[in-house]
């Protein structure tokens, strides 16, 4: 038994598995004796002791994956639930001082109605359509115009295919191999886009890109001028990726996120998977994790903190998720998408918030009428014109 | 901000230990999930408890089981456990041993040689030497685990004793004279 040199040999023994389940005095003392016998096997019997609790009977634990996205969706659910319990807090004030407000109430609007023949509440918004403009591909010194959403395939050397329309209407056009392109979606259209390293790229309405045919050897670099990208980068442990936005470069680490940057929007970027930096012009730089989202502050610094990643990223699979959205801020989105001009400023209906998913639909009737149905409004359209008004009130 | 990073960290430290509990249980996966969210949603709901209880794993062992239990009773169709006909919840042990220097064969020898010995136990007797042995319970936690007296704990675990030296325990002799 002088020969026990390794843990596996401790493991082996039945009579030590027998110590370690179920130990007693009796073992205790036999096994005390036997390390005095033999000291040069107290590393391996310790060794075994250790690897038979931890790993040998304990040995089943999560994927990496798994396990963030367990803990995840459990501060999600802590979250929102702590939001309830404030709502409900407020419920039980508002029922507690319920009295005294009546009374206030009563006195004041024996004041008010001398002043109640001001104009009426606005509750209007007035949308319109805009002009249709095309997708363009500026290659080189040639632009080519696509009338509906596109998809460009770059291969490895350089060249590229673009298919237009759906599945049902295809057509290709093949572009000769060109250093520097530039990719225009406008409002009301979507494209996506795989680079020469098998990168795919999703790009929402009005966003403008700037990628090279083929990257050197170096580096990947991208530019998005502005707009939104979702991308998932392909695997390169030789060449890093960087995304360029006129506030902050981004640098990937193999990975999956979502990229905003619209000039009247807040910058940021939401990770779905893998490792990203984020870096500003002046200098400041952070690391986020998955299901984090990095927002870009006008001083140069991010503001990081967890976020439901599918409310960021739902656009590239055709829907949206709103939850407790100001109707306004809904709009500003639609309008994007659809390439519509809202006026909302001057009415009390910005106050409405919207929850709820929201298929983008081709037929913006559909998608009105569910934002109408999510806000409790009602919708018309004339012509170019869009009105939301209040929800028409029910015949009693 | 600060609840969430509490809630993380102890997430991080104890998430493996209760997967294998559950799965030990005889809970696939996906249940296992759906389990420990609810017991760590629970906690973050009721800050007293983290303050008030002293041993946070047990706390969460505890509330897996209680949780795990409640599932088994209300689902039971949908839950595939090996042992539908007992009332109790099943209790097998997963033997890993994984190590470069012997073989494939080897490393399975061992490790048929190991369930084997806890095969010979019945599955509570298994559970209290995995919460005594593996876990480092005492006896007045196991049973508040088990739902059974601190006696009933100590029966549990001398039975096991016994029933392994009366299988294994002539290997003794051999080692005495070796």
């Amino acid at each position: 038994m002088s020969n026990y040199t390794h843990y596996t040999h401790f493991l082996k023994d039945k009579h030590f598995i027998r110590w370690q389940l179920t130990p007693n005095k009796e073992l205790d003392i036999q096994w005390h004796d036997f390390i005095q016998k033999n000291p040069s096997s107290l590393k391996a019997l310790n060794e075994a002791i250790d690897y038979l609790r931890t790993t040998g009977l304990n040995n089943n634990t999560f994927s990496k994956i798994e396990r963030e996205k367990l803990l995840n969706e459990i501060q999600l659910t802590i979250a929102r639930n702590s939001k309830k319990r404030k709502i409900r807090k407020i419920i039980q004030l508002s029922v507690a001082s319920c009295a005294a407000i009546a009374l206030i109430v009563i006195g004041s609007t024996l004041f008010q109605k001398q002043n109640s023949t001001t104009a009426p509440e606005q509750e209007l918004i007035v949308g319109s359509l805009l002009s249709n403009e095309d997708i363009k591909l500026i290659t080189g010194k040639e632009s080519l115009s696509f009338q509906n959403d596109v998809q460009v395939e770059f291969d490895k050397d350089g060249t590229a295919k673009v298919i237009q329309g759906d599945n049902a209407k295809r057509e290709t056009v093949k572009l000769a191999k060109s250093e520097q392109n530039t990719l225009i979606v406008p409002y009301g259209k979507r494209s996506t886009l795989t680079l020469s390293d098998g990168s795919k790229v999703w790009l929402n309405s009005g966003s403008v890109l700037e990628f090279p045919a083929q990257f050197t050897d170096k580096n990947r670099e991208i530019r998005l001028a502005s707009g939104e990208m979702y991308i998932e980068v392909a695997p390169d442990k030789r060449r890093s990726f960087y995304v360029h936005t006129s506030n902050f470069n981004v640098k990937v680490y193999g990975t999956k996120f979502n990229i905003s940057a619209y000039s009247e929007s807040v910058s940021a970027v939401v990770l779905v998977e893998g490792s990203v930096s984020l870096k500003s012009k002046n200098n400041n730089e952070v690391f986020i994790n998955p299901y984090e989202q990095a927002v870009y502050k006008e001083s140069g610094a991010f503001e990081t903190q967890k976020v439901d990643v599918n409310q960021f990223i739902s656009w590239k699979d055709g829907y949206v998720i709103f939850e407790d959205t100001p109707i306004s801020d809904v709009l500003k989105y639609i309008s994007r998408y659809y390439n519509l001009s809202f006026d909302y400023k001057d009415t009390n209906l910005q106050k409405r918030t919207c929850t709820g998913k929201i298929y983008l639909f081709e037929n913006l009737d559909k998608v009105m009428t569910t934002i109408a149905t999510l806000s409790s409004t009602t919708y018309k359209k004339n012509g170019n014109q869009i009105f939301i008004t209040r929800e028409a009130n029910k015949k009693h | 901000m600060r609840k969430t990073e509490g809630i993380a960290s102890i997430y991080n430290s104890y998430v493996n230990d209760l997967y294998t509990y559950a799965l030990y249980l005889g809970f696939e996966k996906e249940i296992i999930m759906d389990a420990i969210h609810d017991v760590f949603c629970k906690i973050a709901a009721d800050e007293k408890a983290l303050h008030d209880v002293s041993n946070v794993k047990f706390y969460l062992f505890r509330s897996l089981k209680n949780r795990l239990y409640d599932i088994y009773k209300s689902d039971r169709g949908h839950v595939n456990l090996h042992t539908i006909e007992s009332q109790e919840l099943p209790f097998n042990i997963l033997v890993t041993v994984e190590d470069k220097f012997i073989s494939k064969e080897e490393q399975q020898q061992i490790e048929n040689q190991i369930a084997e010995m806890l095969n010979s136990l019945t599955e509570r007797q298994r559970e209290v030497v995995y919460l005594r042995y593996v876990q480092e319970y005492d006896y007045q936690q196991i049973s508040q685990l088990l739902n059974i007296s601190v006696h009933g704990c100590r029966k549990l675990l001398s039975k096991a004793m016994l029933n392994l030296r009366e299988k294994y325990g002539s290997l003794i002799l051999l080692f005495l004279l070796s």
